[in-house]
């Protein structure tokens, strides 16, 4: 079958493609750990908003929530632009023509992403003190996060499915489509909605672990890794679903077919039942900090595991018409030193100014101890 | 060509307007403002005013909610707009500055952080490191601009990178720099503009002394908008110089629009801020809003008329045509170049329809925005099909059709058919007026602006003959397609145009 894929851009990619994607995979991850937290975050936010009357730490949990997503969401864009560049540069035609294909639900992430954000700064004010309005602005905030997700997974299945844009195009060209024929959607989808329920839980923990206060601490601790393992554990289940349904020849590659792919998927697998391992013998630990953070750790390096097969996925399902690999090169290395310089010393300012803000919170905190 | 076209009933790039003007709007107050926050903090200590100190505390919240929130968001919005409207272009952009946005983002990330730790830590840091994260904040922001304004004066003119390539010679082209003068004094303006808005919330006296403030930093940014405007003009390619010269009434309006709101906004900030500040009214504080982006918005869309028939100058078409793939497509037609348009040989109407949104569609709606059913009101099918081969003679703004001989006569088709009417009139010179309009108006005018015809007087006879020759005359003229009946009637016209 003759596919519509447009031709790559003329111009010569301008950087070596190992660098790209490092550079992709990089900002993609750390993007997504954000983006897990404000997922699960304003979900756990909602949970607890509703049980503001029968736990009292889950009103104080509320309001710590509130205090922080706002960064949280400041954040998950600033971190998911630079992942959305670098996949423009090695990946745009296929991207460019999926986006276009289903264009409104496309451009609405922006409106959504404004009402989602303006929803959440409305938390992080009344966030101390929840009560039905808050309860009802998380639940749209969460409605709009779990769309914008959805969008983006029609998207970035779509793209690797040239074989349906033309029955797409044809059957709508003003971009009212979703991607709904993907047999792989769904279980997509919830894999990786789940996912970052998981991940907030983990940020539950880690949460308490810097708590001071016993009980609290304690309470933040036990949910954040119930959270994790439950999500988790039917997580295990959505991801066969998942896998069952990818595209024959890729999900060959993940059983046995390739090597690195088949590889990838144990390593993805074992991580977070180390992860959950973990969490449960902290439980009965006394002095827990050490397998916390191992099963923090592990929870956080499968995400990471996630996205590299992520990627592997798509340059499976992409290999039979592209690679970037074959694309010309022809690198911009002054330029890039120039990124290289500027990115060092912008964690130098991100550094200066997150260390003082910390110093001065604490000595303001512990200010105010001293006056009570 | 290359990407499906997604077509929403009118141009994109209205969409791509409605999104930058709004991202343009707050991004220069996010510049401006973080430099109006620093400065009116550091006044405040030095004046050792609480009351002043107050007023920024309530300002820079609400400026990260603006800022932060609609401002980055909006950003990100014309990059998800852009891709969808003009791809061919954008995967252009990327691939030549994609560094430069990698930079870009560095500082905006920085900007951001900044921004949060500034509005939200008021208490907790000490005066001198709060001041340093506010400069921070605004160095970057401004450097952000730094970086941007290479990227979009790139699209207007590319100067060497046209030969070279080079990264540094698109980066660094011929309106860099009035380019990025007249973008901070916008910027100051609208920190003022911004600064007045939040000044509404306080009470009297400090009321009055934030709007003398804010109003400075207002009219500092007004006035020097003049000066720069002309730099940047001055600079312009002479081709869309040429736009400026009174041919184009959107551009004529546009240009009288802006400069009206220029003037008002100026006046209202001498009066309302700097002479009587106690007068100073959310009403006027409303009024200098709109027309702050009335300012702006005049600006993008002069600019953007500037680039026509480009997207980016002398290398891609406004239609997302690559000008060096026009030949190829001349040659082989679009069906050859487009795997996006459904076959041509059943249904000659619906082939006709497509090449329209793929070459037309950019610019042009079949019913709305620069309607193409007003324009083609009376053509027939042999008379489009010609005039499709001088559309840059139509209109300076206007890229070459590209296709073959049988894509020509499709759209030729599709166009005749939207507005068909033939030409009447009550006697022959009516007629002829008619058909001057459908025939001859797209290129001239009588007694008008665009390539008057002066044949007063002349004999009929001798223009009829004349118009078998058009071409002859000069080769950017069609040949006359109308009935003899027709062309006898415009000479008639022609010879005594007078009512
Ligand atoms: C780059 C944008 C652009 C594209 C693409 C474009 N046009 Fe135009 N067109 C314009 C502008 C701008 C005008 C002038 C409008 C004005 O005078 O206000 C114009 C005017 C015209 C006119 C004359 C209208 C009049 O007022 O007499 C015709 C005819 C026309 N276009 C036909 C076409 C056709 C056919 C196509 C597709 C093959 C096309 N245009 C593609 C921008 C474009
Ligand atoms: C596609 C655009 C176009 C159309 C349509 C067109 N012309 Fe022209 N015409 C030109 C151009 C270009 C010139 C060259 C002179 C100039 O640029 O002013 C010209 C020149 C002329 C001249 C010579 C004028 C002079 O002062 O030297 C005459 C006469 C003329 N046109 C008549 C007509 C008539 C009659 C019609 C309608 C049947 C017509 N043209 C339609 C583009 C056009």
């Amino acid at each position: 079958m003759n596919l519509p894929i447009p031709y790559p851009d003329p111009m010569p990619l301008p950087a070596p493609v190992w660098l790209l994607r490092t550079l992709l995979l990089l900002t993609f991850f750390l993007h997504v750990l954000f983006m897990n937290c404000l997922l699960g975050g304003t979900a756990v936010a909602l949970v607890c908003t509703m049980r503001r009357k029968s736990s009292e730490f889950s009103v104080r949990l509320a309001g710590d929530l509130g205090r922080l997503l706002p960064s949280v969401f400041a954040f998950t864009i600033t971190l998911g632009v630079a992942p959305l560049l670098f996949l423009q540069v090695m990946y745009g035609q296929f991207l460019y023509a999926s986006s276009i294909l289903i264009g409104v639900p496309w451009l609405a992430i922006i409106g959504m992403v404004v009402l989602a954000y303006y929803g959440v700064y409305f938390f992080s004010m009344k966030g101390h003190e929840p009560n039905g309005k808050t309860t009802a602005v998380l639940a749209l905030v969460v409605l709009l996060l779990a769309s914008i997700a959805f969008v983006y997974s029609n998207n970035f299945t779509l793209m690797l499915a040239p074989e349906r844009w033309l029955d797409l195009y044809h059957s709508n060209a003003s971009g009212w489509n979703l991607n709904w024929s993907e047999p792989s959607l769904l279980p997509r989808y919830l894999h990786f909605v789940l996912g970052a329920l998981a991940v907030s839980g983990l940020g539950l923990v880690v949460m308490g672990l810097r708590e001071r206060e016993d009980g609290y601490r304690q309470w933040l601790i036990e949910q954040g890794s119930l959270l994790f393992t439950g999500t988790t554990l039917l997580n295990v289940g959505v991801g066969f679903w998942f896998l069952v349904k990818l595209p024959g020849p890729v999900r060959l590659a993940f059983v046995g077919g390739n090597g690195f792919a088949t590889a990838l998927l144990g390593v993805g697998m074992l991580l977070p039942l180390a992860a959950i391992a973990h969490l449960i013998m902290a439980k009965a630990n006394k002095s827990p900090k050490r397998q916390l953070a191992i099963g923090v750790s592990c929870g956080v390096l499968t995400v990471a595991a996630m996205v590299v097969m992520r990627d592997v996925l798509r340059n499976l399902a992409l290999a039979p018409c592209f690679s970037p690999n074959r694309l010309p090169v022809a690198p911009q290395w002054g330029v890039i030193l120039l990124f290289v310089l500027f990115f060092i010393a912008g964690l130098a300012t991100l550094y200066y100014m997150l260390r003082k803000a910390a110093v001065a919170t604490r000595m303001r905190v512990a200010a105010t101890q001293k006056l009570q | 060509m290359n990407y499906p076209v997604w077509q929403l009933g009118f141009p994109g790039g209205l969409l791509i307007a409605a999104v930058a003007v709004l991202h343009v709007f707050i991004s220069h107050f996010a510049i401006g403002g973080g430099a109006y926050l620093v400065l009116t903090e550091r006044r405040a200590y030095s004046h050792n005013d609480s009351e002043l100190l107050g007023y920024v505390r309530l300002h820079s919240k609400f400026f990260v909610l603006l800022t932060v929130v609609l401002g980055a968001v909006t950003g990100v919005g014309i990059w998800f707009t852009i891709g969808l409207v003009s791809p061919e272009a954008t995967s252009s952009l990327i691939h030549t500055f994609v560094w430069g946005w990698a930079i870009e983002w560095v500082l905006f990330f920085v900007e951001i952080a900044a921004a949060l730790i500034y509005a939200y830590h008021w208490d907790t840091l000490d005066r001198q490191t709060h001041l340093i994260v506010g400069w921070i904040y605004f160095v970057a922001a401004w450097a952000s601009l730094v970086v941007i304004n290479g990227i979009i004066t790139y699209m207007l003119t590319p100067g060497r990178w046209l030969e070279t390539g080079n990264f540094w010679d698109g980066f660094f082209n011929p309106t860099y720099w009035p380019s990025l003068f007249i973008r901070t004094a916008m910027a100051v303006g609208l920190a003022g503009i911004f600064g007045l808005v939040t000044a509404m919330w306080e009470p009297s006296p400090l009321r009055e002394r934030v709007v003398r403030w804010a109003g400075w930093w207002l009219v500092l940014g007004i006035a020097s908008l003049l000066p720069l405007s002309r730099w940047y003009f001055h600079d312009f390619p002479s081709y869309s110089r040429a736009y400026f010269s009174g041919m184009y009434t959107a551009v004529h309006h546009a240009l009288l629009g802006g400069a009206v709101c220029t003037g008002v906004a100026l006046a209202l900030a001498l009066v309302f801020a700097l002479i009587r500040p106690k007068l100073m009214n959310p009403v006027v504080v409303a009024v200098l809003l709109v027309a702050g982006i009335s300012v702006m918005a005049t600006g993008e869309y002069l600019r953007e008329f500037s680039r026509y028939p480009y997207v980016i100058n002398s290398y891609i078409y406004a239609n997302d045509i690559r000008v060096g793939q026009v030949e190829s497509i001349v040659a082989n037609g679009v069906a050859k170049a487009s795997p996006w348009v459904e076959g041509s040989a059943d249904d000659p109407h619906a082939y006709g329809r497509e090449l329209f949104v793929i070459e037309c569609g950019s610019c042009h709606s079949v019913a709305g925005y620069r309607a193409m059913r007003k324009i083609t009101r009376g053509w027939d099918a042999k008379f489009a099909s010609e005039i499709l081969l001088h559309l840059p003679a139509v209109r300076e703004t206007m890229p070459p059709f590209v296709g073959d001989e049988h894509d020509r006569a499709a759209l030729g088709r599709y166009l005749a058919s939207l507005m068909p009417a033939t030409p009447s009139g009550a006697n022959e010179k009516e007629l002829g007026q008619q058909v001057f309009a459908i025939h001859c108006a797209l290129c001239h005018s009588v007694g008008g602006q665009r390539r008057p015809l002066d044949l007063k007087g002349t004999d009929p006879e001798g223009i009829a003959g004349m118009l078998g020759t058009l071409g002859d005359i000069n080769p950017d003229m069609p040949p006359f397609t109308g009935t003899d009946a027709e062309g006898h009637a415009l000479a008639v016209y022609l010879s005594d145009p007078r009512q």
